[in-house]
């Protein structure tokens, strides 16, 4: 933990340097990061993508539809006012668990909204649920969940 | 045009932009049934200039031909100023396309 704050702290003295707003770099998690992209469940996937971690659950919303038809394409909105880091999606349904990891940029705004294919719930056991984890610039975690059921998969082509 | 279907726009301090991404997206499970090869977009950059607005990894999961939201400020744009949007898929093809900012 003590190693993260330093760590942090030296990445925002060289981000403060610039005196205009610079770009930062991209990065690339699927890269950075392989195994959280193999994670069958999202625990897992949230280990390797952060390590052991503690999530506050708040300040994070997540918008799905209650009951998605079709499988193919669920609308997801993720919100939050929390000066972000990164924010990243699972969700349990699939056969891997990671969806999407944001690199947030310093000052940026949190409402994305994407698409994204899901299998039918009643082949897991009927509790899909979409999970949002967001890395404040404050060092800590947060997280927002949004409960669903898809009623036809949309991951058998 | 063909691969991506762009729309930014200002609205008070925030530009708005929802972007359609051609691409099928094809998971490992369909590419399997399929007898095709897994391919799907792994990765979308967004930059306004040099400046990265929109940066995101992405997995086999998000739908077929992706549709996608996001926001930012405003702050440091002028008129005529584009957002250049790049997507790159597992077979390493990179696509990026532009748009101008409306209401700047």
């Amino acid at each position: 933990m003590k190693r993260r704050k330093f760590l942090g702290l030296g990445l925002m003295a060289v981000a403060a340097m610039p005196a205009t707003l610079s770009a930062i770099s991209s990065i690339d998690f699927r890269a950075t990061k392989p195994d959280a992209w193999k994670a069958k469940t999202v625990d897992d996937a949230i280990k390797a993508l952060y390590g052991e971690i503690k999530a506050e659950e708040s300040g994070v919303t997540v918008k799905a539809p209650k009951v998605a038809s079709n499988g193919g394409a669920v609308p997801v909105t993720i919100k939050s006012d929390i000066a972000a880091k990164t924010v990243a999606v699972f969700q349990n349904m699939d056969p891997e668990s990671a969806v999407a990891v944001f690199n947030v940029p310093e000052g940026g705004i949190v409402d994305y909204f994407l698409k994204i294919k899901l299998k039918a719930t009643d082949e897991n056991g009927g509790n899909g649920v979409i999970t949002v984890i967001v890395e404040g610039r404050d060092g800590k975690f947060y997280k927002g969940t949004m409960a669903l059921q898809v009623a036809k998969g949309g991951c058998e082509g | 045009m063909a691969n991506m279907k762009i729309k930014a726009k200002a609205r008070g301090d925030v530009v708005g932009v929802k972007v359609l991404a051609k691409h099928d997206m094809l998971t490992y499970d369909q590419a399997k049934a399929k007898g095709k090869k897994a391919n799907f977009i792994t990765h979308i950059t967004a930059k306004v200039g040099d400046k990265i607005v929109y940066d995101v990894s992405t997995s086999q999961f998000w739908s077929k031909n992706p549709q996608f939201k996001f926001k930012f400020k405003k702050d440091g744009f002028k008129d005529g100023d584009k957002i250049s949007i790049t997507w790159t898929d597992l077979s390493g093809k990179t696509v990026t396309e532009d748009k101008k900012i409306k209401g700047l």
